[in-house]
């Protein structure tokens, strides 16, 4: 009977600490203690990757796009994955140049 | 004793309990969070595809074409794709010049197929589907993006629809190139006019190189009904770096007929006067030959052949008004021994994209 106090508190604690790491785990890798830092150069990082991946997307679109047809607006995301999942299969385009295309015309 | 004992247990069941549901909220409310993001991002279906009113002049004797094309794509999960294309076009000419415009009006099922993306370098598609015969048919044929109007001579060549399974896909085979390959099979359908097919087996490889952005690439049919014959064809596209120039051809060898075409558009986005009308416009010109085969002319009339050699120039001017609509005009020459003439041609084209459920945020 005396140690049920403590087993409710370790149940309290691991339900909370689950939780978090849910939360953690979901929103993807967040910075730790000494987060300034890394977090900024992290940003940094995603930031070069994302405008490289924009600068490719924007490449692959001129290049596969371009052939056959005149450059077309931008739609929204749900619209476009729709059309390059058209495109990727008339055109037969490869799996990574759709994906590039498709971040480029969802930014 | 009875009750304050009950009360005792009750109330650390109920403690008990407290961490066991906020755990269980705590932990499914990212789950459904990260569910609704996906939905968010899910692909919706879509209802594309394009129209057009075009006035065709081959020898004096005038043709007006109009032609709406709706394409259907309805995305299923990850993988899956739904897409048919329909053809409703009416071609309306003067029996003689007193009388007014008539002509049939005629509805076709150009592809209505069902893909499966198995992975990066294989879909798998049943159904209807255009005959992966060339390129023109499958990539070029809308008229939002044809060059020039008026079909190529060889195009009836081998690419009737076809009702099968295929496989298809593109994948790099290294830095400098991708691969494009599709292999098909076809039954006949009979009876339906409407959605008419051919038996037939066959395939179509392609190399695109990224760098020099061209592709060059071949095809192969086997009929499998009446005369067993092959088909050949090679096709090519280029796009040089430095010009809004696009350049492409194509060329077909089969029992029904053989020729080619070649044909480049360019944008006139360099020129450094009238610039806002000036990129909004492209030329673009075709060569072209026929020779006749191995069929009778009535046999080819039927499958939309000429029934003599026949050589032809094009030029033509399009005008982007805006995306998806662009005026267009053209001019033609052709030299047969059944008579030279002139064709004219003068029209519109747009094409549209209507989402069939929420876009989400742009």
């Amino acid at each position: 009977m005396k140690t049920r106090p403590v087993v409710r508190l370790i149940k309290v604690v691991l339900a909370f600490t689950l939780a978090s790491a849910s939360f953690v785990f979901a929103d993807g890798p967040s910075a730790g203690k000494d987060g300034a830092k890394d977090s900024t150069t992290a940003t940094v990082e995603q930031t070069n990757n994302l405008d490289a991946m924009r600068v490719a997307g924007e490449q692959r679109f001129r290049t596969n796009c371009g052939r056959c047809h005149a450059a077309p607006q931008k739609f929204p995301p749900r619209m476009m994955k729709t059309v390059l999942r058209h495109m990727r299969v008339r055109a037969t385009i490869t799996d990574e140049d759709m994906k590039l295309v498709l971040f480029y015309m969802t930014q | 004793m009875l009750y304050a004992g009950q009360t005792t247990d009750f109330r650390p069941r109920q403690r008990s309990l407290l961490p066991g549901i906020v755990l269980f909220a705590l932990i499914l409310t990212p789950l459904f969070s990260a569910a609704q993001t996906s939905d968010s991002e899910k692909p919706i279906p879509i209802l594309s595809g394009s129209a057009g009113a075009f006035s065709f002049v081959t020898a004096g004797q005038n043709l007006i074409d109009t032609q709406i094309n709706p394409v259907l794509l309805v995305p299923l999960g990850d993988q899956w794709l739904i897409e048919s294309r329909a053809e409703f076009e009416g071609q309306f000419q003067r029996p003689t010049p007193d009388e007014p415009y008539q002509g049939p009006v005629t509805k076709h099922v150009d592809y209505a197929q069902l893909d499966y993306i198995a992975n990066p370098y294989l879909t798998l598609t049943v159904g209807r589907f255009l005959t992966p015969f060339g390129i023109f048919n499958e990539r070029l044929y809308p008229v939002w993006i044809r060059f020039l109007q008026e079909d190529p001579l060889i195009l009836p060549i081998n690419t009737i629809d076809s009702d099968g399974i295929m496989f298809r896909g593109g994948f790099p085979v290294n830095a400098a190139a991708n691969m494009n390959y599709a292999v098909y099979f076809s039954a006949t359908s009979i009876g339906l006019s409407s959605v008419d097919t051919g038996r037939q087996v066959g395939g179509r490889m392609g190399f695109f190189f990224p760098g020099p952005r061209l592709e060059v690439g071949g095809s192969w049919q086997r009929t499998l009904q009446d005369e067993r014959k092959n088909a050949f064809g090679f096709h090519a596209e280029w796009q040089p770096r430095r010009l809004p120039l696009t350049m492409r051809a194509e060329m077909a060898r089969s029992f029904e007929g053989s020729g080619y075409w070649a044909e480049g558009a360019y944008r006139l986005s360099q020129v450094h006067f009238w610039q806002n009308a000036m990129r909004r416009t492209e030329l673009a010109g075709r060569a072209q030959q026929f020779f006749v085969g191995g069929i009778s002319p009535d046999v080819a009339a039927n499958l939309g052949l000429l029934p003599a050699n026949t050589r032809m120039g094009e030029i033509g001017v399009n005008y982007f008004l805006r995306d998806g609509l662009k005026a267009i005009a053209s001019y033609g020459r052709g030299f047969s021994p059944a008579g030279n003439f002139n064709q004219w041609s003068y029209g519109i084209a747009y094409r549209w994209l209507i989402p069939l459920g929420p876009t989400g945020a742009r």
